[in-house]
């Protein structure tokens, strides 16, 4: 989504410090970027629409290119306004006094808008963020300082921002958010200001996260947060540990596969000190013991997968659970009733998650967040939090994270319900990162992706803990290869889908184990192949699917909750490989951002 | 000199380490708790190069996955050698990704950091080789040396001799690269030492030859890992956090309290350790291993994710990754006959080796000198020798 970038104190290599910054946000998807430098008697500003290099470019006009020491950066992913030159950020005052770069949306721009135009400001965007800088120079025009002006804007704002923005001959950046993120970088010598903390990790790893209604002036050696009404606030400094690096394909050629074939290894980093086999017991760190009554899990996209996983985990185990889709939660939200709301969001900046937690949090529910990032919005304003540990993730279809949220599901469904014997599914937690290995030492994915990668649709099934997989499986193939793909619960399909089944839709099924559940599945899979449609078993070989399957895809044999793990590796690497024979752009697919921070 | 770019020549398969090789390459295979790699990778570090560059081919994934963008914050690029075809046709591989000086290792064998950091400080713009004085078995290229100048290499020694070895750690400059293409191919492929010879020949004292010491160590046949878990046991070359005098144990680790770690020992990260059992010495457990109550582990390198069924014994085994030992496994240890290919070596100290994904039934035993192939089952109570082929099974 939108990415913010803006240094003080870089010198002559200001404008280069803000495009590597562009560039290491780019994972975020965007359709723009643009950046702004601080002159003495105005900004200047360049900007484009399309990627990065077009920038790029533009900027290697020597004659062109902007001068100044203060700048803002900005890749934009469109809200208000189609992906064009002008609607790309900065957008600045009519005089080119002021810039100002924004993630979030204002919700009462078009009053703002009418009451500017009134006043006599021309605007040449179709932007919502345009009206701030308009803002910005009217409070300059009537005497306020840089620092004042903008916050004497910003309290006319409506709805979420994360602000950076430039003044003509002041050497000092200003930044202000609400419900979108913003970080502070501590540098030698420089500082900076950034939607994300890896826009400028290269440069240092001291970090300062700005909260909610907070503004922050930043120069070169010195910077301060404020409250609104420009009250100093104390903000501890911390130290992140991400290493740039981690942002490298290691000699794959997509971050996607990447990711894939870092499983073992995340679910290791997500399992490392949290289960005891012998003692059948699982441990979590400052996570308090809860038992709740009835859990509602919110979130969106894969991890509305996880969430539906996660709700059939504590239903089986007794407790009341439900998932939700965050955005529908947020509008309509059921009653709480002493619920656990449990927002699961892989960056913790999920505007939708984000906006669902709060709904849950003003009714008085008690939270979890269950995030890959700590010191995301989520996971500081939850009550508890419970982190997955993945790692970094960089491709925008989610892969080792949703792994790794079906482990912490599972820890968490053992924590909030002990007292049985858990040790055989504790076991088969400590196995599932060897059965990983196994399974990507031996998948046969690619051949089946090139059977069928001119197919009309892809279906996937599966029953009950396959289920959320289904979906996953679907949603993968749909976002990074651009076919269509659906998901069922197999027993839907003889009630409507069934009449989009022909012998160009391949079906993939997940049979794991030999319980009913495997059975019956097996039953819907002789409903789709009498109708001439191929079908892919996913399946540990227990029982005879394969005989009515024209391609299997083996998974090792393990606990039924941890099955449907395995099965969604093979569905990852399946739609990795259509995908890539289709010759997409796996890593950034079109229209879609990693983390979605507008509602 | 400086030396700006570290290059690891990690494509090859290791053909004698099979079977435990069938999805990993020789460089990834565990020297005490970690890959022989990371150790070649140290002694890099410690040279002080800026980047590192490594040759992949062989089942790359698993080199990539491990080590990943950047080792111990030295940033990694990736090149790859998709045909064997020699190091020299390796390192040539590495052209587009290296320019300035550089330090070409191999990826399966062990050097101490000592001896990275001598070729590196005796380089002065001009080929380096560092070479050891020692015993050659005439299963290392061995040199010929007149004062600090190399005057001949053979690559294949025919008898043992005594003299100088080949240590395998160059230093060169990118115009390496230019005499590495001009060099003929011998047999289609390309020795690095042929180019080096090559470059003596034209100008005689053109390369130098620098005496190093320390850990130099390889595997070259699956016993050798016992042999190199030994030698890193004894200087402590293991990760974990030393709880008692040659006992390292990862935090992470959970120990019975009825278990004994008898030094020298090694417990990675997430091992489970049941009551009554006995672990040591001469072992080293990778991660995610559990031993099983009272089984007893003596002189053996148990790789990640291997279970050891309760009252089991295994002495001088080797375990390639994720092998489950039923209750009441018996590996006796060895000295056993162990065929490889076609040759038969003798009294071999080797209890067993189990390659990766092996499963055994309860009460299987193992001869002297068995090796088991990867994925392969054996049924309750079978007793095997000799070799078991990939996914057999095995059954009464």
């Amino acid at each position: 989504m939108c990415g913010i970038i803006g240094c003080a104190g870089r010198g002559d290599a200001t404008l280069e410090t803000l495009v590597d910054g562009l560039r290491k946000l780019d994972y975020r998807g965007y359709d723009s970027a643009g950046v702004a430098l601080a002159g003495v008697t105005g900004v200047d500003v360049v900007k484009k629409a399309g990627k990065i290099d077009a920038l790029a470019e533009a900027l290697a006009d020597e004659d062109d290119r902007p001068a100044g020491t203060v700048g803002v950066g900005h890749t934009r992913w469109s809200t208000h306004g189609a992906p064009t030159d002008a609607n790309a950020h900065p957008h600045t005052d009519a005089e080119g006094r002021v810039a100002v770069v924004h993630n979030g949306i204002i919700e009462n721009y078009q009053s703002l808008r009418d009451e500017l135009r009134e006043a006599g400001y021309r605007f040449r965007s179709e932007t919502d963020t345009e009206v701030v800088p308009h803002l910005i120079a009217r409070a300059l025009d009537d005497g306020f300082d840089p620092e004042d002006a903008v916050r004497e804007a910003v309290s006319r704002l409506e709805g979420s921002y994360a602000l950076g923005v430039v003044v003509a001959g002041v050497d000092a950046l200003f930044a202000a958010r609400r419900d979108s993120p913003l970080v502070l970088g501590l540098g030698d010598g420089a500082n900076y200001v950034a939607s994300d903390v890896p826009a400028f990790r290269e440069h240092t790893d001291r970090v300062v996260y700005l909260e909610d209604g907070e503004f922050a002036r930043v120069t070169a050696d010195d910077w301060i947060v404020t409250d609104a009404d420009g009250d100093p606030v104390e903000r501890g400094v911390h130290t992140v540990e991400w290493d740039p690096e981690d942002t490298g394909k290691s000699g794959y050629d997509h971050f996607m596969l990447k990711e894939i074939h870092e499983q073992p290894r995340a679910l290791r980093q997500g399992l490392g000190g949290r289960v005891d086999e012998m003692r059948g017991e699982v441990t979590l760190e400052e996570f308090p013991s809860l038992s709740p009554d009835r859990v509602h899990l919110v979130a969106c996209g894969t991890s509305y997968h996880a969430a539906v996983y996660g709700a059939r985990l504590l239903q089986s185990r007794g407790v009341p659970a439900q998932p939700f889709f965050a955005h529908e939660y947020a509008s309509a939200a059921p009653p709480t009733d002493g619920a656990l709301v449990v927002g699961v969001s892989q960056s913790g900046e999920t505007a939708d998650t984000l906006s669902a937690v709060r709904a849950a949090m003003r009714r008085g529910a008690d939270t979890v967040a269950l995030t890959n990032t700590v010191e995301s919005t989520m996971a500081r304003e939850c009550d508890h939090r419970l982190y997955i540990r993945s790692g970094p993730e960089i491709g925008v279809a989610a892969t080792k994270t949703f792994a790794s949220q079906l482990v912490a599901l599972n820890l968490f469904a053992l924590d909030v319900t002990p007292g049985g014997d858990d040790r055989e599914a504790i076991a088969a937690l400590r196995d599932l990162p060897g059965d990983v290995q196994a399974l990507l030492d031996s998948s046969r994915a690619a051949e089946v992706a090139e059977a069928y990668a001119d197919a009309d649709s892809y279906f996937f099934i599966g029953r009950g803990l396959h289920y959320p997989v289904a979906l996953e499986g679907a949603l993968k193939l749909k976002e990074i290869s651009y076919e269509h793909a659906e998901g069922f619960a197999a027993g839907e399909l003889k009630h409507g889908p069934l009449a989009l089944v022909t012998e160009r839709t391949p079906v993939f099924a997940m049979v794991t184990g030999e319980d009913e559940s495997a059975r019956k599945t097996i039953g819907n899979v002789k409903e789709v192949e009498a109708r001439d449609a191929p079908v892919v078993a996913v399946t540990d070989g227990r029982t005879e699917v394969d005989r009515y399957a024209d391609h299997t895809l083996r998974v090792p044999e393990t606990h039924p909750r941890v099955a449907p793990l395995l099965a969604n590796v093979q569905l990852q690497l399946v739609a990795y490989h259509v995908a890539n024979d289709l010759g997409r752009p796996i890593d950034k697919p079109r229209h879609l951002a990693k983390s979605v921070t507008v509602e | 000199m400086d030396i700006d770019t570290g290059v690891v020549l990690a494509a090859g398969e290791g053909t004698r380490l099979r079977p435990m090789t069938q999805n990993r390459p020789k460089p990834m295979l565990p020297a005490a708790n970690r890959p022989i790699l990371e150790h070649v990778l140290d002694a890099l570090v410690d040279a002080g190069v800026s980047e590192l560059v490594l040759v992949v081919g062989y089942k790359r994934d698993r080199v990539q996955d491990h080590v990943g963008p950047s080792y111990r914050d030295v940033p990694v690029e990736y090149v790859v050698q998709d045909k064997q075809l020699g190091s020299g046709h390796a390192l040539l591989q590495a052209r587009e990704a290296v320019s300035g000086s550089m330090l070409v290792v191999n990826g399966d064998r062990i050097v101490d950091e000592g001896m990275t950091r001598s070729v590196a400080a005796a380089f002065d713009g001009g080929t380096a080789l560092g070479v050891i004085r020692e015993q050659n078995p005439g299963r290392y290229g061995s040199v010929e040396v007149a004062g600090d100048r190399i005057v001949d290499l053979v690559e294949n020694p025919t008898e043992p001799a005594f003299g100088f070895v080949n240590a395998g750690i160059y230093a060169f400059t990118d115009a390496v690269f230019d005499r590495l293409e001009a060099t003929p191919r011998t047999d289609g492929t390309l020795p690095i030492t042929d180019t080096v010879l090559r470059e003596i020949e034209a100008d005689e004292g053109a390369v130098r030859a620098v005496e190093v010491s320390g850990l130099w160590a390889d595997a070259t046949y699956p016993w050798d890992l016992l042999y190199l878990t030994r030698r890193l046991l004894e200087e402590g070359r293991v990760r974990g956090t030393e709880q008692h005098p040659g006992v390292y144990v990862s935090p992470s680790a959970r120990v019975h309290g009825t278990a004994t770690l008898r030094p020298p020992v090694v417990v990675d990260d997430d091992c489970e350790v049941g009551a009554g059992a006995v672990v040591g010495p001469n072992v080293s457990l990778g991660r995610n291993v559990t031993v099983g109550a009272n089984a007893t582990v003596v002189g053996s390198v148990v790789d990640t994710d291997t279970r050891i069924g309760v009252a089991s014994t295994l002495v001088e085994t080797v375990t390639g990754e994720n092998v489950d030992f039923g209750a009441g496994t018996i590996v006796a240890g060895g000295p056993g006959d162990v065929v490889l290919e076609d040759r038969v070596f003798r009294d071999r100290e080797l209890g067993a080796v189990f390659a990766d994904r092996v499963r055994t039934g309860g009460r299987v035993a193992a001869d002297p000198g068995t090796l088991v192939g990867p994925g392969a089952h054996l049924h309750t109570g079978v007793t095997v020798s000799g070799r078991v082929g990939a996914g057999a099974e095995v059954t009464r």
